[in-house]
């Protein structure tokens, strides 16, 4: 094992900087190659630092920025989030999937699916209506905070929030979600545009991602980012176990609230704009654990500007491999992330063993 | 000089498990009082009373005369450390890092370590003997490297009152003497020390009072001869004690027990 790296802001720079320019590709890859120039002068007349390019490209362009950077912001939150439960958890296996977020979201977005696919009463579609795209996100935030609500509730009867029993709740409530949406999935299976409409979004999704999308996204994240400072230290100090972090003069149960909260939100908001795009949140901190070292002051920064390229990065590789369209990075993340967490394991099996 | 009270302390889980029931107990600097007594007796549970890790039911605990409930985390463990008796494995954690954690209650927050709080883990290390070890990871330390390692984030810690729960429970017998005249060598520096033992020999040598607990209360406290002699222990610790005496290097006289069976008496 390397050691650990105290000041993470070289490398914070470097993959940032690294981000800038798969950011700038994946703006020009696509059905129509784009020159950097090109991708420049729009994004410089998004500010209104330049005049906009030419009708089309101005919108294909903005389009495709609005899609990186939802990508990009998709996958620093999964990753952060990821890193902070993994820390708080004192356990590497852990995921956003782990305290209801990603089920909990299943069952929003697929609420908002049946309200649109007209399963609603009349009153509800009328005012339904006019906010179609925004219906899908907005359920799939609340489903997936609602679910990591629930599970903190139940976890914590006396107000303390007991980590084992987090889990366990998550693992409850994430059945008890699972099978509502099972069941609601087989109800709706005969019509072909609800179901279809629900197994997409299960997929997760980057497509005609919007400024609404990108900046709901960086909304949670930012926010979410803001309680690094605050638990950085103190989750290195968790692994002794919560009481002796106690002993040492840590705050156990607000760093706790803190924490989970971070990571509540930077993943519903994730998983509400993109659907589930599942192992970034895994694997992400695990790679930043093994090349930078466990202390969190540099895993969780690095982690999230490690997801953002990773994510970007993975969906660039495909489109420009495969063409367009073809794989979903939801489907993407687990046909290449499975397989590649096996062979992280195994490289570092005997390192695991002792845990 | 410093002092830590505790006043009619009671903690009570639900069920039927080990619990306090009203100690009173002082603690001053300088000093180093053993606390003993057999398994269940609440000894542990008083420890994390008298930490703060535990809230008492019942009861107050005072330390310099400022009430512990109400200083928070990082202002109580400027003035008490915890070594408690296990700590899992650590495995990515070097021993460096690990110690620098006792600096925790003194590093500013967004400030991040200083070169004084290096020096202070330095020289914590080598007061505990474990300077060599500072680059080795915790999953690496042998019981004993382990144990100077907790003591030795304790000593960075900087306070004045240091709770230790069984410190040479995993030890051998050269390495029991060695942790405990570390500790006792912590009270020439003014610090007052509360060690939980099993070890009623090692608390014969190093104590300057025993107190001795059973069932949640205190069954007596005071000199090492005045707790380690037949009328006090039997009562407690059952028949299958033998007592004896040896000389310490000063010349003074001072009680043995040894648990040894005696036919026909079974513990109880």
């Amino acid at each position: 094992m390397k050691r650990p790296l105290e000041r993470p802001g070289r490398v914070v720079v470097l993959l940032s900087a690294l981000l800038a320019v798969a950011m700038v590709m994946t703006i020009a890859v696509g059905r129509q190659n784009y020159s950097p120039a090109y991708v420049m002068r729009a994004v410089l007349a998004l500010l209104h630092l330049a005049d906009p390019l030419p009708s089309p490209l101005q919108t294909i362009l903005e389009l495709r920025i609005w899609r990186a950077l939802t990508t990009a912001g998709v996958g620093a939150s999964l990753a952060l989030s990821g890193s902070l439960l993994q820390g708080l958890f004192r356990n590497q296996l852990a995921a956003p999937s782990l305290i209801g977020i990603t089920s909990g979201a299943s069952l929003g977005a697929t609420c908002a699916i049946l309200i649109a696919g007209g399963y609603a009463p009349n009153l509800v579609m009328e005012h339904a209506a006019g906010f179609g795209s925004l219906l899908i996100p907005l359920f799939g935030f609340l489903g997936a905070f609602g679910a990591v609500s629930i599970v903190a509730l139940l976890a914590a009867p006396a107000g303390r929030i007991s980590t084992p029993t987090l889990l366990l709740f998550g693992i409850a409530v994430n059945m008890c979600t699972s099978g509502i949406f099972a069941a609601i999935q087989s109800l709706v299976l005969r019509d072909w545009e609800v179901s279809r409409s629900i197994m997409a979004w299960t997929f997760g999704t980057l497509e005609d991602r919007s400024a609404l999308h990108a900046g709901t996204v960086f909304v949670g994240l930012i926010i979410s980012a803001c309680a690094i400072p605050f638990v950085a230290l103190e989750l290195d100090l968790f692994k002794g176990g919560e009481s002796d972090a106690q002993s040492l003069g840590v705050a156990v149960s607000r760093v706790k609230v803190v924490c989970l909260a971070a990571a509540a939100l930077s993943a519903a908001c994730a998983v509400a704009v993109a659907g589930q795009i599942a192992f970034v949140g895994l694997v992400v901190p695990h790679i930043v654990r093994m090349t930078a070292g466990a202390l969190h002051r540099s895993l969780l920064p690095i982690s999230l500007v490690a997801g953002a390229l990773f994510l970007l990065g993975a969906d660039l590789l495909q489109r420009a491999l495969l063409g367009e369209g073809v794989l979903q990075p939801g489907v993407l993340m687990s046909v290449i992330g499975g397989p590649f967490f096996v062979y992280l394991l195994v490289k570092h099996r005997r390192e695991l063993s002792a845990w | 000089m410093v002092m830590l009270e505790a006043r009619d302390v009671a903690y009570e889980y639900p069920g039927p498990v080990k619990a306090v029931l009203g100690v009173d107990l002082e603690l001053k600097g300088s000093e180093l009082v053993t606390v003993i007594g057999p398994n269940g007796s609440g000894k542990s549970t008083l420890a994390r009373c008298l930490g703060g890790l535990l809230m008492p039911q019942r009861g107050s605990i005072t330390i310099d005369g400022v009430r512990l409930d109400s200083l928070d985390d990082r202002a109580r463990a400027r003035r008490l450390a915890m070594v408690p008796q296990y700590l899992p494995l650590l495995p990515d954690v070097r021993v460096l890092h690990f110690v620098l954690g006792g600096r925790y209650p003194w590093i500013e927050r967004f400030a991040g370590a200083t070169q004084h709080d290096l020096d202070v883990v330095r020289s914590a290390l080598t007061r505990c003997d474990a300077a060599d070890l500072e680059s080795r990871l915790m999953s690496e330390l042998s019981g004993g490297q382990r144990q100077r390692v907790l003591l030795a984030r304790a000593l960075a810690q900087e306070a004045q009152f240091l709770l230790i729960d069984e410190p040479t429970s995993a030890l051998d017998p050269e390495h029991q003497i060695s942790v405990f005249e570390l500790i006792a060598e912590q009270t020439c520096h003014g610090a007052a020390i509360l060690v939980i033992t099993h070890d009623l020999n090692l608390a014969s040598q190093f104590a300057t009072r025993v107190v001795l607990m059973d069932e949640g209360r205190v069954v007596r406290s005071g000199s090492v001869a005045d707790v380690l002699n037949p009328a006090v222990l039997e009562p407690v610790y059952g028949k299958n004690l033998r007592f004896g005496e040896v000389e310490d290097p000063s010349g003074k006289r001072r009680p043995y027990v040894i648990p040894w069976r005696r036919l026909g008496q079974s513990p109880s």
